[in-house]
């Protein structure tokens, strides 16, 4: 199976399951977490199910295109299902199937693992999937996102494209995955790690970085008091990334590190609060009609309390 | 007589949940029956991480009736002169419902009070028990847990099916979204489809044993084992004993199949540490060795499925791993470019503990600390080796291998010094300076690594007690308790008479730089009573607790020389002529006590009037002449059976003697006597605070 066709496929299935079928956002993130169809639209009480594609940048992990294992830009296949439906793992052994992956035929397993992201002040508990011993999904019950309780709560779906597109066509090196007939990863992407990694451990200029930071910083934080709350996540979205890069290029301190992580912890917070407002101020329009009045009352007083603390 | 069945099918529960819920559910099941008067039979538990189950057999048909008595005023208040009801039984009867003239009379401690009996009829089982077994579910506790889908209720995983049947009928119990049925499920893929219950034990764990699933944790951990065991056979060994490991795969998959596999023979030359741990950190597979115990390029993975063909598995299997030491490898390559020496500067930008500064200060104390107590130690000579192991016992903390690994800590310095040449001591000395990990574990091979050791650990507990942190009741953050019984079990081992005062103010003047959070004299009172907690507590299991307390009272500051006391003190206790002994002596430490500091003299023979004082004069330069060479020797057997040999004169002067005698220099004279039989065990024990006493028939009066 191409990688292409294991895209393909994945998108098929969930679209067959009603999933909406976005893209990757357009702009850095280091996973598809981040991308606001998953971070913003798991609030609230309106339900969402989606699924897409995210290429999925972490400075850290590059390796200038030398390990068969590790990217600097990896695809991650992003589902989240809000309510989770009570079979929500059976819906996702089927997605396996549908890729070819017989769980009569492999070893798969829900192997325990806790999730958070300290930088979206997020959290939820779930499982690592493995298949005859290797990670081929990150499935996550989210409880909370932005500090916010994810009520209901929703099911996130994170397959590793090229772990589990490696497995499939039994290659080592990830650069020796099938794209499509006659191109590989490596024809697409080597360069990309080469340059990339090149970009984040040396050539990437610090100074301009914790600028870039300070910038987006107060225009997240303009933004969110003139309420427009989309625009605003996207600047926090640039400073988690312009973090990335100075992390990457080591120029933070581990003492430092936490107080960075703690400034995009805030606007992330704030951006999730704003996009509950917005929310509750066009009446939660993703709801059955009949629901909508209870949910703007509920949502109004559990505000108010807030304001009120 | 009924059998009551629960089952709570969840999807994947952790595997550590899953004994410990186990133990929970069995254990409340058992109460809450028994509060409710239900009668009942055997309660049990089993499960697997999707499902968690107990039954208990035979359960009584109805509630035994609960009889409960309320008492109220005493009758002579609740009844006038006349024998018509006062105020005050108006008011009882009208608190508990009744008609004043339904009120009895019943005796009590307190006297005849007014009461009201009342029998509560017992209702019938399948009544009390739907709510019993709610209870049961929402009284699950995890280590963590989690909000399923809309409701409030919370749980390890998500709750996907509840079965609760009474003698086969079902109960209807509901758990946020989940409501009850008597059917459940088999193996995930082998047998999905329900299977319908009757409410037997027996039939339970058949059905389920059909469909895939080994219920029982023990049959399972069993099987675990034995599959183990076999897969290791095929593969031309044994697998690596490791029962931490057997229990976690127990409990990660309902029906175990193992899977024997092989990786490349080239990574045996990884250090063997490190190949076990990839195999069993990161993907829970068995070591396999060869008979002599050597690592074989094998392992043995335990599948949670019986998968059609076991090589598309195995193939997997080795696939990950191969990429595993892929990494490991290249750990292995990167950290030996750079001397351990070379490292030590960067321990400076690693965070210790936020008050205390960085790795590199607490080795360059740890370095401080341990070459004082090998001076104190009076070895001299070990002095620059212990300064070497301490500034490199921490530098494989800035190794990729020990960053992947934790566990690999001092392991992996210890290899890496090997592979630099170092001298085979100080590469010990690396290891077993974290050694003993835990109340059992193994302890260093040789001084080095036991005085690095506990230089780490006093500056452990020194440096965060002097910043003002505490362990408090259960919990210890910051592994104090840890580092007290790690120091006591080296003292002890390796039979170092240390002052432990000492060490406290050189590990306090090691930490000269770091700002207390009290005064030095504070701090080092607060470690010594922490210190003097955790050996009480450790001796208390193995000793009386009198004997104990009573060591500790005539000191602890050298711990093995108390250790050697209180095994001395255990000894003669057992003697029959121990008990007259410890009641002479308990006299004499009672009148030192009674009597105060400077009553007494230096004794004057010549002021010695009685016959019995004399002969204790005696007596008593005897024992001190024959006690001094045991004492060198801290031979305190002999010395307590010794000093023991001056008892009938104690005791004869104790009768003969008033030792507050009138006239000031005789009874200064007598109570010197006295501070000089009681500096014969002052030292060893304070016999005040054992528990001695005659058998009846022999006490004798006082004087």
């Amino acid at each position: 199976m191409y990688f292409q066709d294991l895209i393909l496929k994945l998108q098929s299935y969930w679209a067959s399951r009603n999933c909406i079928l976005a893209q990757g956002y357009d702009q850095e993130v280091g996973a598809g977490t981040m991308n606001p169809a998953t971070y913003l639209r798991v609030l609230g009480p309106e339900p969402w199910n989606v699924a897409y594609v995210e290429p999925s940048r972490r400075p850290a992990d590059g390796r200038f295109g030398e390990n068969p294992n590790r990217l600097y830009q990896h695809h991650q296949f992003q589902v989240i299902l809000k309510p989770n439906p009570p079979d929500v793992q059976e819906i996702y052994l089927g997605s396996l199937k549908a890729i070819g992956i017989d769980p009569l035929e492999h070893d798969l397993r829900f192997v325990e693992d806790d999730w958070e992201s300290p930088t979206l002040g997020a959290w939820g508990l779930g499982w690592e999937v493995w298949c005859d011993g290797m990670e081929i999904t990150q499935y996550t019950y989210f409880q909370q996102a932005g500090g916010f309780e994810v009520r209901p709560v929703a099911a996130e779906l994170t397959y590793g494209l090229e772990r589990i597109a490696m497995y499939l066509q039994d290659v080592e090196n990830v650069f020796d995955v099938e794209w499509v007939k006659g191109v590989k990863y490596r024809e697409v992407f080597h360069r990309n790690e080469v340059e990339m990694s090149e970009y984040s451990f040396r050539a990437s200029d610090p100074k301009m970085l914790f600028g870039l930071f300070d910038t987006y910083e107060a225009e997240c934080k303009r933004l969110i008091g003139l309420k427009l709350p989309l625009p605003a996540y996207d600047y926090c979205l640039k400073c988690s990334h312009a973090f990335n890069n100075l992390d990457a290029r080591g120029a933070i301190s581990v003492t430092e590190r936490a107080a960075y992580i703690g400034r995009v912890r805030a606007l992330a917070h704030e951006c999730a609060k704003g996009y509950l407002d917005s929310r509750e101020t066009l009446g939660f329009p993703l709801l059955p009609a009949a629901q909508r009045k209870k949910a703007v009352e509920a949502a109004r007083a559990a505000r108010e309390a807030r304001e009120a603390r | 007589m009924a059998d009551l069945l629960v089952e709570i099918g969840a999807e994947e529960i952790p595997a550590g949940f899953v004994p410990v819920a186990l133990e929970q559910l069995e254990r409340d099941l058992a109460k809450a029956l028994d509060d409710a008067r239900l009668g009942h039979g055997e309660v049990k538990a089993a499960g697997t991480p999707r499902r968690l189950a107990v039954w208990a057999r035979d359960v009584a048909p109805k509630q035994g009736d609960a009889r409960t008595e309320a008492f109220g005023p005493p009758v002579t208040q609740a009844f006038d002169a006349e024998g018509k009801p006062t105020q005050a039984a108006l008011g009882f009867a009208k608190s508990q419902g009744v008609d004043v003239a339904a009120l009895e009379r019943k005796q009590t401690p307190k006297g005849e009070r007014v009461a009201v009996t009342r029998i509560e009829k017992g209702r019938k089982a399948e009544q009390v028990l739907p709510a019993l077994v709610e209870r049961l579910i929402a009284g699950l506790r995890f280590r963590k847990s989690m909000r399923s889908r809309h409701d409030d209720v919370t749980f390890a995983r998500p709750v996907r099916w509840i079965v609760a049947l009474h003698g086969g009928r079902p109960l209807k119990v509901r758990f946020g979204e989940v409501v009850s049925g008597s059917v459940t499920y088999g193996h995930r893929f082998k047998a999905p489809k329900a299977i319908r219950l009757t409410g037997k034990p027996e039939d339970y764990v058949a059905k389920l044993q059909k469909a895939f699933v080994v219920v029982d944790p023990v049959a399972r951990r069993a099987l675990v084992e034995r599959e183990v065991a076999k897969a290791a056979k095929a593969a031309g060994g044994r697998a690596l004993e490791n029962p931490g490991l057997v229990d976690e795969v127990t409990n990660l998959v309902e029906f175990p199949t193992g899977i024997p596999g092989e990786f490349e023979k080239q990574n045996l030359d990884l250090p063997a540490e490190v190949v076990i741990s990839e195999m069993r950190s990161h993907q829970r597979y068995f070591a396999v060795v060869d008979g002599a115990g050597k690592l074989k390029n094998r392992f043995v993975a335990v599948a949670g499925t019986p998968v059609k063909d076991p090589k598309v598995a195995r193939h997997g299997y080795e696939r990950v791993l191969r990429a595993r030491l892929a990494d490991a490898r290249f750990f292995f390559e990167e950290d030996k470019k750079r001397k351990l020496r070379d490292r030590i500067e960067a321990l400076g930008r690693r965070t210790y503990q936020a008050k205390l500064g960085s790795e590199l200060d607490r080795t360059n104390r740890m370095a401080a600390v341990a070459s004082a107590l090998a001076r104190a130690l009076g070895k001299e000579a070990l002095v620059a080796d212990v300064v070497e192991v301490a500034r490199l016992a921490k530098t494989d903390l800035t190794t990729g291998m020990v960053g992947e690994f934790p566990e690999l800590q001092g392991i992996m310095g210890a290899h890496y010094a090997r592979i630099e040449g170092m001298k085979l001591e100080i590469a010990d000395g690396i290891e077993d300076h974290y050694r003993p990990v835990g109340a059992t574990g193994e302890l260093p091979r040789g001084d080095l690594g036991a005085l690095v050791g506990l230089a780490d650990r006093l500056h452990q507990l020194v440096g965060i007690v002097g910043v003002g942190e505490k362990a408090t009741g259960a919990a210890d953050p910051f592994g104090l308790r840890r580092a007290a019984i790690g120091i006591l079990r080296l003292l002890l081992d390796r039979g170092y008479h240390l002052s432990l005062a000492a060490a406290v103010e050189e590990t306090l003047n090691a930490l000269a730089g770091v700002k207390l959070a009290q005064d030095r004299a504070v701090v080092a009172e607060q470690v010594l009573d922490f210190v003097r907690g955790r050996l009480r507590a450790q001796w208390s299991e193995e000793f009386p607790s009198d004997l104990v307390e009573a060591v500790l009272a005539a000191g602890f500051d050298d711990v093995v020389d108390a250790r050697q006391r209180l095994e001395a003190l255990a000894e003669v206790k057992a003697r029959p002529d121990f008990v007259p002994l410890a009641l002479a002596f308990k006299r004499v430490a009672n009148i030192q006590e009674k009597a105060g500091g400077p009553g007494a003299a230096r004794v004057d023979p010549a002021l010695l009037r009685d016959e019995a004082e004399r002969r204790l004069l005696a007596e008593l330069e005897r024992v001190e002449a024959e006690a001094v060479s045991f004492r060198q020797h801290r031979n305190y057997p002999a010395v307590l059976k010794n000093v023991a040999t001056l008892e009938p004169a104690v005791a004869q002067f104790f009768d003969d003697v008033l030792v507050m005698a009138e006239e000031p220099a005789l009874r200064a004279n007598r109570l010197g006597l006295m501070r000089r039989v009681a500096s014969l065990f002052a030292d060893v024990a304070d016999f005040r605070k054992i528990q001695a006493e005659l058998p009846p028939q022999a006490q004798q009066p006082q004087a």
